[in-house]
Order: C-alpha cells, then structure tokens, then sequence
C-alpha cells in the first residue's frame, strides 16, 4: 500500500526550466529535474478523474508518486501550485509541475504530487457513524482546509473520487485539486448551486466557503451512505437546490446522526457567509449550535413560466433568466417579470429595481441592442439574487473564473464572443457595482478596466488570446505551429519554433496564438515589439517579427537557430526592398546567406535595419529621385525645344552670314586702301 | 496722360532715302548708274526680303558691295564720266564679279542657318543621350520605376 507520508526532499516549485528545455518529447524527461512519469503505471483512481500516473523521485527513489496530466485547454492553477509549499497533512499537494510526454508520446504537462493512501471513497461507500465522521471526515479536512485557507488557497475538488481512504480508522484525505481550474469537475451535487449553474470553466476559486459546502456534502453523504439525489440529472438536481434550499433538497427527510445534521445545515447554507469556517469546524459542538436564521425563499402565488422553467421564487427567476436568456428578456421587457414579482411574489422593493432597470435599458436605444439586453439581463439577475454569479446571455461565471474560461473559449465560439462583450462593457465592474458588500468593487472595477484595456490591444497579439494567456499563467502556447510541444514559458518558444520549422519549413513561425503569449508572457520591451508586429498573410515576416525573434534569441536562448534564421532569410525579400538602392540590396542578399547558415539573428536583425545605413540610402533615394526629376524635366525641355533651336539656328545663320559680308566688305576696302 | 504715353511716331525715312538717291544721280549720274547695275541684285534682294531685318538682303548687298569696290575706284579714277561707266559696265567680268559676289551672299544667307541647326542638333542630341544614360543608370540603381 502506497502511503503519501514520504521524506519529500525540499521542492522545486516552479523552476521547470532544464526539463522544459529538453521537453521535446524526450522519453526520459524529468519533471524539476527529479521527478519521472511511469506511463507504463497509469492510476485512474488516484486524480480524482483525471487521468493519473505513477511517478518516481530520481533524486530519493521514492515511487510512491502520482502524475496527473494536465489538458492543454484547462491550465493548472498557478496560485494554488505557487502557494501550496511543503507538507499538509490530510491533503495531496503538489509537490512539482512541468512539461513531460504523455501517453501517446504527445506533449503533455504534469502536476506531481504524493500517491494517496488508498483508492477514493467512490467504490467503497458505506454509512459511517457519526463519531468515525467527526474523527476521520470532519476534522482532518477542516484542518487541512483551514491550512490552505490561511495561504490564500481554497481546494475546490472535494467529491467522492477525489477523497481518499486508507485503512478503516484513519483520516481521509483529500486529493490533488491543482491539476485543472478551480471547481471543473464538481459535481453538480457537490458545488454550491451558484457555482452549479457557472460554466464548468468558469467557477472561479471562490472562498473557503465552497469547500466547506462540498465538505457538507460529503459528510452527508457518508453518514447516509450513498449518494443523495443519486437518480436525478443535474439540472434537475439545480433547480432542487434552488427551489428547497441545498439542505433541503439534499437533506429532506433524511434521518442523520444530530450533530451530523447540524452540521450539514449549516454547511449547507445558500449564503456563503453563513457557512462555519473550517476553524470553526473543528470543534463540532461549537459549530452545531451556531445557527444562522436564513428564511426559507418566498414562494409565489403562482408561477412564472420562463422559457421551460416553471418560477415560484426569486431564486429560481434569476436561474431561469441566467439558463433562458432569450425568453427572461422577453419576460422583462414586456413587464411580465415586474409583474409578477409584484403581484405574486409580493416582492415590490425588488419589482422596483428591476423596473428602473428595464426603464434604463428601454431609454438606451442608442446602444447595441443585443449588449444592452445582455447587461439588462445581468443586472436584473444580481438585483433579484444577489448570491448568484454573473450571468452574461447563457454565460455564467464567477469574474475569478475568467481566466479558466478565456483558456477554454477558442473551443466554443459563442462563449469566446459572449466574454468579449462582457470585457467589452466592463460588465464585471456593472456587476459589482450592483452587490458591493459581497465583492471587493473596487478591486473588481480595476480588474474589469485592465482587462477591456488589454482586449483593446491592436494588432496580431491583442485580442481574447492575449488576455487568456496573461490570466492563465500556466496556459501553454496554443499555436498550431508548436502544438506537438508544451511551450508555457518563452524560455522554451524559439527551440520549438526552431524544431517546427525545421519539420515543416513551409509554415510560418508567428501567428496570432504566438504572438499574444509571447506578449502576455513578456516583459515590456517585448510586448512593446508585440504591439509592432505587422504581418500579414501574403508578408508574413518583417523587421517588427525579426526583431522580436532575435531578442527571444538574444534573451532566451542564445544559440544558433540555422532553420529558423534561413526561413526568415528566405522571406527577407519584403526587408531588403526597404532599402532603396540595388548594389545595396544585392550586397545585403548577399551577406545574409552566411548570416542564415549561422543561425544568428540579431546579425541579420542588425543588417537589415542599420539605422545610420538606412538613412544615408533615403537621402540617397531622396537626392536621386530629385535629379530624376531634374533630368526628365531637361529631356523633356529638349523634346520640346525643336523650334526654339530653329529660331537660334537661324538667328546665328544670319548672323554669321552678315559678318562674313562685312568682312568680305572689309577686306576689299582694305585692299583697294592698301593699293 | 494715355496720349503722353503712347509711343514717339515713327517717320518714314523713304522720302529721305529717295532724296538722296536722287541728288546721287543729279551729282554724279556715271556713278549712280555703276553702282545701280552692279548692285542690282541687293536692291531686289531688298525688295523681296520681308523677314524682319531683312537679313538675306543684308548679307547680298554687302557681298555685292565688297564687289563694287574696285570698279567705283576704276570709275573714280577715270574721272567719274559716263563713258568709263559704260566701258565698266559692259566687261561681264566686272558685272559677273559683282552679281556672283551677291550669289554667294545670297548662298551663304540661306546656308549659314542650317549648318548652324545641324550644329546645334548635334550639340542638343549629345546632350539628351548623356542624361539618358544618367537617367538609366539612377534607375538601375535606385529602383525607380520606369515610366
């Protein structure tokens, strides 16, 4: 039995260098230099779903490892991989990440962290007694949560197989949760419904808070000894929460251990704040007996059909606009939401904001119809449930789960158009504005200015893409032209590049994708020569491209790139015709051949654009065009002076004729004088 | 002020010039007639040149006059009378000499423009094919279009 209480050598936590350096599918990679992947030993159990290997520590030996693969589309949670140092008891936790091939030789990007002590909890359900749940469930993980809590960390992973169990009698311990963004692959049962009804990638890490509403789950579940609500889909499941509140739908009449019970109500609250903290929870008998009074949701008269939602409640209306965003802004806009807010619900406070929210919008028709419904929806929504996330048309997220969701949009392109309307508007910050004592607005609103800013950028590197890579720190470069490698870090770009080029010498070395991680991971000289690039299909590769590959030469890697060098060499014709003079252009074709077989680029860089040279040949250009123009407007002048020339011709034929009368005239005189 | 502006007219000097020609024959008659036939194709070349300046007739009339000289001398010597006149007049070597002289004037009137074009032709064609040349080699240096 493995066990994951190993002598762990001090870590090396985000020092991946050497091993991406010589990632390039080399079997025999080594995670920080110490730790391999044994693919031939895969672990289902043991990731919590994700797919999971064994791995070794070179440097001690130790095999009682694990390797969970990363997908390319769901970055590792760099905060929580940054934060997450040394040792936690009750908790797997990463003890290093990096770039590693995969199972089909295909790059791949891993987070190690011990092996559990035993399989999860999923096969192996039974019901506990209450004590073996406060002993072994409760406290170790409300410690281990309280732990990461005091680092600024929440774990967001805490479901059947992602807790494990090893002998009967010993604390659970809950799995690695670093591998993929915060909360993806709850469960619906498992999550807080706010967070259920999110995109899977836009979660957010929330608060401790969510763990402890998942860890409420758990212990029910344990203490029943089978999942809640098992047969039911997860919407269903959703929409339950919401009606019944989570207790209620999860709990209903189920008969539990008292303090169990307790407890699980309180974990259970819809409210975050009314949740006990984890330090709370490791005294059982305080946390029971601190009861929060949260009134049941009023239920409507009658109810309020959205779409194929049937509302009774405030909640479930703010679920049913977010999942019906076409048939709730109907709903709004024609006044049948107000209404029945009103009438039915018996809510007028609440029916006043979102009439003066419709009332707002409908004076807008200046703006772009559908945003302005969009950023109607969302109000109404945090008007109505203040607890719920932000819900942009069928998107909804919590704004630290942007990051996540960015990485996972260029699979789906409606939800890549729908984020850039949200960052457009700064709808996070509209959002914000609307529930200020649960969110800090004015971090909120200067996140949400930084993010349309960086949206705004111009250019090949601006765009979604760029803001993805500058909000997911560890999300690799999605360039199609390195997609046989991980490329997270520039250090590891121009090799790659310098590989797919020597592969494949027809495709061009820069596209969008690459263009926006090397400036969302750049510092600002870099991203300065991002903001430059000026390639186009037909010129892909100018002195702006140039420069940035040769100060990632320069900075990065500095040795030869002989493939890249002789492609850019070979596509220097639009450069070199920047210089106007032919010798010049010849000499420069000339000397840029060995420069390629070097595989230097800076030299090319410094031969193309020669600032002093450059401009000595535009004043050369500049004088020669003016005596161009100097001798067409002479040969003109002579094509045209045909009768002017006549006229001289025969003014001076004259002239010469008349003198020689005279002197002929003169000599006779002279003559005759003379005798 | 626009009549003080005007230009000075200008007088005919023809009565003047017929004036004098006449005392010419009144005072010696031998000598007007030499110099009448011997200078006759000057005076039609005066006639029929209307080129401003009359440069043609110009040129004849002082070849035909550089022509005259040694007979007005003869006649001059012979004491001025009708008969050397005559005498002059009918040696065709003397009234040869003098139109001949005024066939070369003519000649060389109407010559003496066209070499001069041809010379200045040849100077100008000189010209235009050296800026060509410089014109192509700008081109073919500086890459300027040809147009």
């Amino acid at each position: 039995m493995l066990t994951f209480r190993q002598p762990f050598a001090p870590i090396l936590r985000n020092d991946t260098s050497r091993g991406a350096a010589r990632m390039a599918n080399q079997p025999d990679t080594l995670i920080a230099d110490r730790y391999a992947v044994l693919l031939a030993q895969p672990m289902p159990e043991a990731g919590g779903g994700l797919p999971t290997f064994a791995a070794k520590d070179r440097q001690t030996g130790d095999a009682a490892l694990i390797a969970i693969q990363v997908r390319r589309d769901m970055p590792p949670r760099a905060h929580a991989l940054q934060m997450l140092t040394g040792q936690i008891d009750g908790l797997l936790m990463p003890l290093a990440h990096g770039p590693a091939p995969g199972l089909r030789n295909e790059a791949g990007y891993f987070v190690v962290c011990p092996a559990p002590p035993g399989p999860p909890l999923t096969g192996r359900l039974r019901p506990w007694p209450e004590a073996a749940l406060i002993a072994h469930a409760l406290r170790p993980i409300a410690l281990a949560l309280e732990k990461i809590a005091a680092r600024g960390v929440t774990h967001r992973g805490i479901r059947l197989n992602n807790v494990f169990e090893g002998q009967r009698g010993q604390p659970l311990v809950l799995g690695a949760a670093w591998a993929a963004p915060p909360a993806m692959h709850q469960p619906t049962l498992f999550e807080p419904p706010y967070s259920a009804m999110c995109h899977p990638a836009g979660r957010g890490d929330g608060n401790i808070a969510d763990d402890v509403y998942a860890l409420g789950v758990l212990l029910l579940t344990l203490a029943l000894g089978r999942l809640p609500l098992a047969e039911l889909d997860d919407t269903t499941i959703l929409r339950r929460k919401l009606e019944q509140g989570s207790h209620g739908a999860l709990a209903g009449d189920e008969r539990l251990p008292p303090i169990i019970s307790d407890l699980v109500r309180g974990m259970l609250a819809e409210d975050p704040e009314h949740r006990p903290t984890p330090t709370l929870l490791l005294d059982p008998g305080v946390a029971r007996s601190r009861r929060v009074a949260a009134r049941p949701p009023r239920r409507a008269q009658r109810a309020l059909p959205i779409g194929d939602i049937a509302v009774w409640d405030a909640r479930t209306l703010a679920y049913a606009l977010a999942a019906e965003p076409e048939h709730g802004t109907s709903a709004l806009r024609g006044g049948a939401a107000v209404q029945w807010l009103r009438r039915s619900l018996g809510d007028a406070p609440v029916a006043i904001k979102v009439d003066d929210l419709i009332r707002q919008r409908l004076s807008d028709s200046a703006a772009e119809e559908s945003r302005s419904d969009a950023m109607m929806l969302m109000r109404a929504v945090a008007t109505i449930d203040p607890l719920a996330p932000l819900c942009w048309r069928d998107v909804a997220m919590w704004p630290d789960g942007l990051g996540p969701l960015l990485a996972a949009a260029p699979g789906e392109p409606a939800l890549a158009a729908n984020l850039e309307d949200l960052i457009g508007v700064e709808a996070t910050a509209g959002w914000g504005a609307l529930r200020p004592e649960r969110c800090d607005f004015t971090m909120l609103r200067l996140d949400a200015r930084q993010y349309r800013a960086w949206l705004a950028s111009r250019g090949i590197a601006g765009g979604l893409p760029r803001l993805a890579y500058l909000l997911n720190p560890l999300l690799p470069c999605a360039s199609p032209l390195v997609a046989d490698r991980w490329v997270g870090r520039l250090a590891d770009l121009p090799a790659s590049i310098e590989a797919a080029i020597a592969a494949n010498p027809k495709a061009v070395p820069l596209d969008a994708q690459m263009a926006a991680f090397i400036a969302a991971r750049g510092d600002s000289r870099l991203e300065a020569d991002t903001n430059t690039l000026s390639g186009t299909a037909q010129n892909p590769i100018g002195l702006p491209e140039l420069r940035l590959f040769a100060q990632l030469q320069l900075r990065f890697h500095p040795r030869p790139l002989p493939a890249l060098a002789a492609w850019i060499v070979a596509a220097s014709a639009p450069m070199v015709a920047l210089w106007h003079n032919r010798p010049r252009r010849q000499e420069l074709a000339d000397r840029l051949r060995p420069l390629a077989q070097a595989g230097m680029l800076p030299p090319i860089l410094a031969l193309l654009e020669d600032p002093p040279g450059r401009n000595a040949d535009a004043s050369g250009a500049k004088l020669a065009a003016a005596e161009l123009n100097r001798i067409d407007a002479e040969l003109r002048d002579i094509a045209a002076g045909t009768r002017g020339r006549s006229d001289t011709a025969a003014r001076i034929g004259q002239e010469i004729a008349a003198g020689a009368g005279l002197a002929a005239l003169a000599t006779m005189i002279g003559l005759a004088v003379l005798g | 002020m626009r009549a003080m502006a005007r230009t000075p007219r200008r007088h005919s000097m023809v009565w003047l010039q017929g004036l004098g020609c006449g005392a010419v024959v009144a005072l010696v008659p031998a000598m007007a007639l030499l110099l009448g036939v011997l200078l006759l194709p000057g005076v039609l070349a005066v006639l029929y040149d209307r080129q401003g300046g009359r440069p043609v007739a110009r040129t004849v009339l002082l070849c035909g006059t550089a022509a005259t000289v040694v007979p007005v001398l003869a006649l001059w010597g012979a004491g001025d009378n009708m008969d050397a006149c005559l005498v002059l007049l009918s040696d065709l070597r003397v009234v040869g000499t003098a139109w001949s002289a005024a066939a070369a004037g003519w000649i060389l009137a109407e010559l003496a423009p066209v070499a001069a074009l041809v010379v200045l032709e040849a100077i100008t064609q000189t010209r235009a094919a050296r800026l060509r040349a410089a014109r192509q080699r700008l081109v073919a240096e500086w890459g300027f279009d040809e147009t």
